[in-house]
């Protein structure tokens, strides 16, 4: 057992045996260390001003990822490094990020600029980025800004962040490397107890992680916390015992199987936007706009589906394509169809002191055609007001098989069984054989109107979207458009 | 004049600072011994406080004081008003009395230790109300619509009425018409950083590190509501993170802060919550308008009806330019303007960007547009073939108008020729594009403004002015003027700005900091020259100087830049999404001081029009009053991707009669004109005719 939190910071370890269970990595920095550089904007990991750069060891190699740390509880540090705005310039010289927005007027009132400089900073070490507008636009969509424009922030991206990186964070990598992996070696569970029962813990095994959940039936488990965050933030709810699972050792592998995909609980949605990009693509579109960088880079996506939400993004398209959930209590596992798992409204399938341990998402067989489409309000880091999902089986371009899963229609995300079984034996490219599918719709949901979209709305674009899913699957079946936004054959406007 | 610098995209002299985190705002200032305080909001629309328990939270940790008007020491709240507050009615007292007029009013503070603990104590406050019903929706029928005070009669800066020849009864027999209601949403200014203020007395002395657009009056406010000298507080606000109007006003948490400060005994931060900057630091108030234009059939108008309603508080009337464009836009001999207002029991709204202007031209320019579909004539035809000679409202030249030659260019820029006139014709893939456009306006304004020069032995020079930097780069724009006034390298001179005991600037708002203060500093500097030609021997040697519009000049000439925006809108077929393909503005906005400062400031703008358009929108239950998106998650406003392309472009123009520098201003007309140019390409792309903003998917697939 080890009582301190531990991560890096300026090439040295920092050691800290008073961690509240919900401090968030904000106040820890502004409030603690009176370093103000990082600021407040929101508190709800909706503005990106807080954007902290957070690094980790990913098979060997040193990543930083961009985090909201109005939302990071500062536990979640553990075995990290964390860089702050302040970190970046080296004896006066500017970071080339840095640089690149003092030449192309990145800042107006620049409030926003600490975040995203440490934004940028996450891209020009990113390992895979391609110099694109896109790329760019893409990173920065959880960084407001509300005087620049944007413009002038990304043609600073594009001038600093794809070049080679070589700054002192790249120069000093084996040390930080060498400092991380230490850190990784002591496997000891993490435990901070606090007042009256409660604690911070961060166990490093996933028996640890079981038994520990089993016998505190009551602590709220976190992953990513890009929910949890907010409760403590937005609702002031007290959270005494809180047992993240960021350390459990291999929880965050993902791996491709002969039949599909299996990821652990720990998988962030980053993580796992490849993978499942290569399912399908509507697929990593879909990905690609849940939430923002910064809460892709920390949110899990068994997080998504043990919050329950309604408007959770994967699950209707994780249930249309069939996906399984992997539970553990104590010793005993079980796998449920996720369908099964989403009871009513705020009420799941899991058992006090049950985690999810993992989830399995199958490969598209050559016979399945899959859509898929999120409707919401603002084009990206915005919840859905509605969300389709579609898989069919076809067999001579008949429906031989469909699986169609919505979200914001119902109070959990759900099959549209009946409309389901009208689509059995209609052919997609035939709009007459499957009116009644687009009828049974009704039957299937009674949606509510709230600040999102009204019932009208939702009615009527649960229809319009299973028409175009059929429209695209029966016409060309290869052509995917896309609700809107950039398209596979726009220009993409590249540097 | 010299203008080595003037007129050169020179980098921002505080970029580095900002980069670095090393910029302080407001609460980023830590004071040794500080303590926090946390305001706790009414959870009812209107009413009484009936009790306050606050037994359990002074029970709390860290806990040193809860404040509410059972125990606050009754302030002097002396009359002020400052350039911005409303003329008409009284500002809130806060912690005063049982009174709740507004949900989400200040009722209560706690004052801890730590946030922590504030935060704490704040949410263990336990009080009850006596609540009843708010009005909340001016187009409900129980509201009344009122003649504001400072309106009434025609010398007023914002008239009730205005009329030239007989608008309706040239609307009756027009051979061309159109008539609409138009609905824009209450919006919240939203800047990036919260307000926070710091307080610290000494004696009878406080410092304030507070975030204000507007440190001198500030400076009053305070002063005033204390019933303290004004030399007595001193504000220092060096950083503003983003302001559009909302830290123009001193409100009540500044107040709250002192007071605290005051009370404890110790320096005291407090900092609001956005969801708290929702509830009292203003708002752009909703409109209700109606625009009917009469025409003949080759284009002539012949007659403007503008009738114009907006939100106000029960407290406070809050006027704003809402008609005050219409009378010298376009060419027409019969012309009737209305405004008024409806008192709800919400906060005061303020200005925000574009105040008036933006709602008032988005009715008048979707209106055109309607009618140029109704005549068959192009939009910017039309808006040619009415364009005055003159402003027609006043009778007076003005001192430039550029609007044709923004069109001009912004159509070829814009590939305006490539448009299909016929709505819903145009289609890229499965989307419906449409393709829009607008005027936009806005007064050039020059408030009296004193600078104070100070030259070094070493050489250099020091600017003061009681300024404030939001955004815009007065910072970087006033070294450029300095500079070149006194002949020295940018690197020579100091610029300070957000103190009030520096010599007084007016508000920084209105787009006339650049004018006001630029001027001033021309007049500071020539007289500290001229002062050390006379003295050579002792430095430093300071001066004064100060600027204001010559009354002279003023009484000549209608002074207002003008400008064309264009959007592109693309429509998904099947479901309806709105996207903002590209747009364009084109502006004749004088003398332009730096033009990547310009730019940067009118994308900035426009940005803000495309919210204006498609997201923004505050939204309140009309039971109780509550602010129902009070959060950033769902009171939307653009990200980076939801702009493609975005170009602001300046046309030569020269006005030597706006003052000595010639700039007109940039920061709020780069706002106006956005909304109408999406709202008309919309009905190009659609033809459906959407007049509510925003706009959303919601209107587009079930009109
Ligand atoms: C700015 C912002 C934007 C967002 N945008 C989107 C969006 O576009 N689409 C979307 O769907 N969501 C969005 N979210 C919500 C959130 O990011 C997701 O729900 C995310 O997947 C949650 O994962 P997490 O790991 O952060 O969960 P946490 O916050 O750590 O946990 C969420 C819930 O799941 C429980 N939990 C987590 N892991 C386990 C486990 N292994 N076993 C049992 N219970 C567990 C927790 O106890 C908690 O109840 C957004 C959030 C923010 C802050
Ligand atoms: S403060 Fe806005 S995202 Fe953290
Ligand atoms: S510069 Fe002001 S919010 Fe970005």
């Amino acid at each position: 057992m080890r009582e301190v939190v531990r991560f890096l910071q300026n090439g040295r370890v920092v050691e800290l045996a008073d961690v509240r269970p919900t401090e968030t990595v904000l106040d820890y920095l502004r409030l603690r260390r009176g370093l103000v550089g990082t600021k407040e904007g929101c508190g709800e990991g909706d503005c990106g001003a807080c954007t902290v750069a957070v690094g980790r060891l990913v098979e060997g190699r040193l990543v930083y990822q961009p985090v909201n740390s109005c939302i990071q509880f500062l536990g979640m540090l553990d075995g990290a490094e964390l860089v702050t705005v302040e970190d970046l310039a080296e004896n006066g010289q500017l970071h080339p990020v840095q640089q690149a927005m003092v030449d192309h007027h990145g800042s107006q009132c620049g409030f926003c600029t600490p975040g995203f400089v440490m934004s940028l900073f996450t891209l020009y070490h990113a390992p895979e980025r391609q110099a694109t507008r896109k790329t760019v636009t893409d990173w920065l969509a959880g960084n407001l800004c509300r005087c620049t424009g944007y413009r002038p922030i990304v043609d600073a991206a594009l001038e600093a962040c794809f070049n080679e990186i070589d700054d002192a964070f790249s120069r000093r990598a084996d040390e930080s490397i060498a400092a991380l992996q230490a850190m990784e070696q002591d496997t000891r569970d993490v435990f901070i107890p606090q007042a009256e029962g409660g604690f911070f813990a961060a166990p490093a095994s996933l028996d640890a992680l079981a038994e520990l959940a089993e016998r505190h039936p009551q602590a709220t488990l976190i992953a990513g916390a890009t929910d949890v965050g907010l409760w403590v933030t937005k609702q002031l709810r007290e959270l005494p015992q809180v047992i993240w699972l960021g350390r459990v050792r291999d929880l965050d592998r993902i791996e491709e199987t002969p039949g599909g995909v299996l990821m652990g609980a720990g998988t962030t949605f980053a993580a796992a936007h490849p993978y499942m990009a290569r399912i399908d693509p509507d697929l990593g579109e879909l990905w690609r706009r849940i939430g923002s960088r910064q809460v892709r880079a920390s949110g899990t996506v068994c997080g998504n589906i043990a919050n329950g939400s309604p408007i959770g993004d994967s699950p209707p398209a994780l249930i249309a394509l069939g996906a399984t959930i992997e539970l553990r209590r104590g010793e005993d596992s079980r796998t449920l169809p996720l369908e099964a798992f989403f009871i009513d409204y705020g009420k799941q399938d899991r058992a006090p002191g049950e985690i999810v341990t993992g989830l399995y998402v199958p490969r598209l067989d050559p016979n399945h055609a899959f859509r898929c489409f999120k409707i919401s309000k603002r084009f990206d880091q915005d919840i859905s007001s509605v969300l389709c999902a579609l898989r069919v089986t076809l067999a001579d371009g008949t429906i031989t098989e469909a699986r169609l899963a919505y979200g914001g229609m119902a109070a959990t995300p759900k099959r549209a069984e009946i409309a389901e079984l009208a689509l059995i034996g209609a052919r997609p490219d035939r709009p007459s054989t499957w009116a009644a599918a687009l009828k049974a719709l009704a039957d299937d949901f009674a949606p509510i109107s709230d600040m999102r979209a009204s019932d009208a709305y939702r009615k009527e674009v649960a229809r319009a979207l299973l028409a175009k899913a059929l429209v695209e699957i029966g016409g060309t079946p290869d052509e995917r458009t896309r609700v809107s936004g950039l398209r596979s054959g726009e220009v993409d406007h590249a540097a | 004049m010299n203008t080595q610098f003037v007129g050169q995209p020179i980098r921002r002299v505080d970029g580095r600072l900002k980069v670095t985190g090393g910029a302080r705002y407001a609460a980023d200032f830590n004071l040794d011994e500080h303590v926090y305080a946390v305001i706790v909001n009414a959870t009812v629309g209107l009413g009484r406080i009936v009790s306050i328990d606050q037994a359990a939270a002074t029970r709390l940790p860290g806990v040193i004081a809860v404040i509410s008007h059972l125990n606050a020491p009754r302030l002097a709240y002396h009359p002020h008003k400052g350039a911005i507050d409303p003329a008409t009615g009284e500002r809130l007292h806060v912690l005063q009395g049982d009174q709740v007029r507004f949900y989400g009013q200040p009722v209560a503070v706690v004052v801890a230790d730590t946030l922590d603990q504030a935060e704490r104590a704040a949410a263990a406050l336990s009080i009850t109300y006596a609540a009843k019903r708010p009005a909340v929706d001016p187009s409900a029928s129980d509201t009344t619509e009122i003649m504001a005070e400072a309106s009434k009669g025609p010398k007023a800066y914002y008239p009730a009425d205005t009329a030239r020849g007989d608008a309706d009864a040239a609307l009756a027999t027009a051979p061309v018409r159109i008539d609409a209601f138009y609905d824009t949403a209450r919006e919240n200014h939203n800047p990036m950083e919260p307000h926070a203020t710091v307080a610290r007395w000494d004696g009878d002395r406080v410092t304030l590190w507070s975030k204000t657009q507007f440190v001198v009056n500030e400076q009053a406010e305070i002063a005033a509501i204390f019933g303290i000298p004004t030399e007595n507080v001193q504000v220092i606000s060096p950083f503003v993170g983003g302001g559009f109007g909302t830290t123009l006003r001193t409100w009540s948490h500044v107040t709250i802060a002192a007071l605290a400060a005051r009370q404890v005994g110790r320096p005291v931060k407090l900092a609001l919550t956005r969801k708290q900057m929702f509830f009292t630091t203003g708002h752009r108030p909703r409109s209700l308008q109606r625009v009917a234009l009469g025409a003949t059939p080759d284009g002539k108008l012949t007659s403007i009806v503008h009738e114009g309603r907006g939100e106000t508080s029960r407290y406070e009337e809050f006027i704003e330019a809402l008609t005050a464009g219409t009378g010298f836009m376009y060419s027409c001999p019969n012309v009737r303007t209305q405004y008024r207002i409806v008192p709800l029991d919400t906060g005061t709204p303020n200005h925000m960007r574009g105040p008036g202007e933006a709602q008032g031209m988005f009715a008048l320019e979707c209106a055109m547009d309607e009618l140029s579909y109704e005549l068959g004539i192009d939009p910017i035809e039309l808006r040619r073939r009415n364009e005055p000679e003159i402003d027609e409202s006043t009778g007076k030249p003005f001192s430039s108008r550029s609007l044709m030659p923004c069109y001009d260019r912004g159509a070829e820029l814009f590939g305006w020729a490539q448009r299909n006139p016929a709505p819903r014709s145009m289609r890229d893939d499965r989307e419906y594009v449409g393709m829009g456009c607008a005027s936009a306006t806005y007064p050039v304004l020059f408030s009296p403004t004193r600078a104070r020069a100070r030259l070094l032995a070493d050489g250099t020079a020091e600017i003061e002015v009681a300024a404030s930097d939001m955004g815009p780069g007065t910072y970087t724009s006033m070294t450029q003027v300095a500079a070149d006034a006194l002949g020295l390298p940018l690197d020579n001179v100091r610029f300070s700005l957000g103190r009030s005991d520096f010599p007084p600037a007016p508000p920084h708002g209105g787009s006339q900091t650049m004018a006001s203060v630029g001027s001033a500093i021309r007049a500071a500097c020539a007289a500290v020259l001229e002062a050390a030609a006379r003295n050579r021997e002792v430095r430093p040697i300071e001066a004064e100087g100060s600027a204001q519009r010559d009354p002279e000049v003023a009484a000549r000439f209608s002074m207002h830049s003008f400008g064309a925006v264009f959007a592109e809108v693309g429509i998904d077929s099947d479901v309806g999404t709105i996207r903002v393909r590209r747009a364009l503005g084109v502006y004749g906005a004088g003398r332009i001081v730096n033009p990547r400062l310009a730019l940067s400031q009118c994308t900035g703008g426009m940005v803000g029009g495309i919210g204006m358009a498609l997201m923004e929108r505050t939204m309140l239950d009309a039971r109780d009053g509550r602010l129902v998106n009070a959060h950033m998650a769902d009171y939307l406003m653009p990200v980076n991707l939801d702009i493609d392309r975005l170009e602001a472009h300046f046309v030569d123009e020269e006005d030597p009669h706006v003052n000595p520098l010639g700039v007109k201003g940039l920061g709020e007309i780069a706002l106006v004109g956005m909304a109408p140019a999406i709202a008309n390409a919309i009905f190009h792309a659609t033809g459906t005719r959407l007049r509510n903003l925003p706009i959303s998917i919601e209107n587009v697939l079930t009109a």
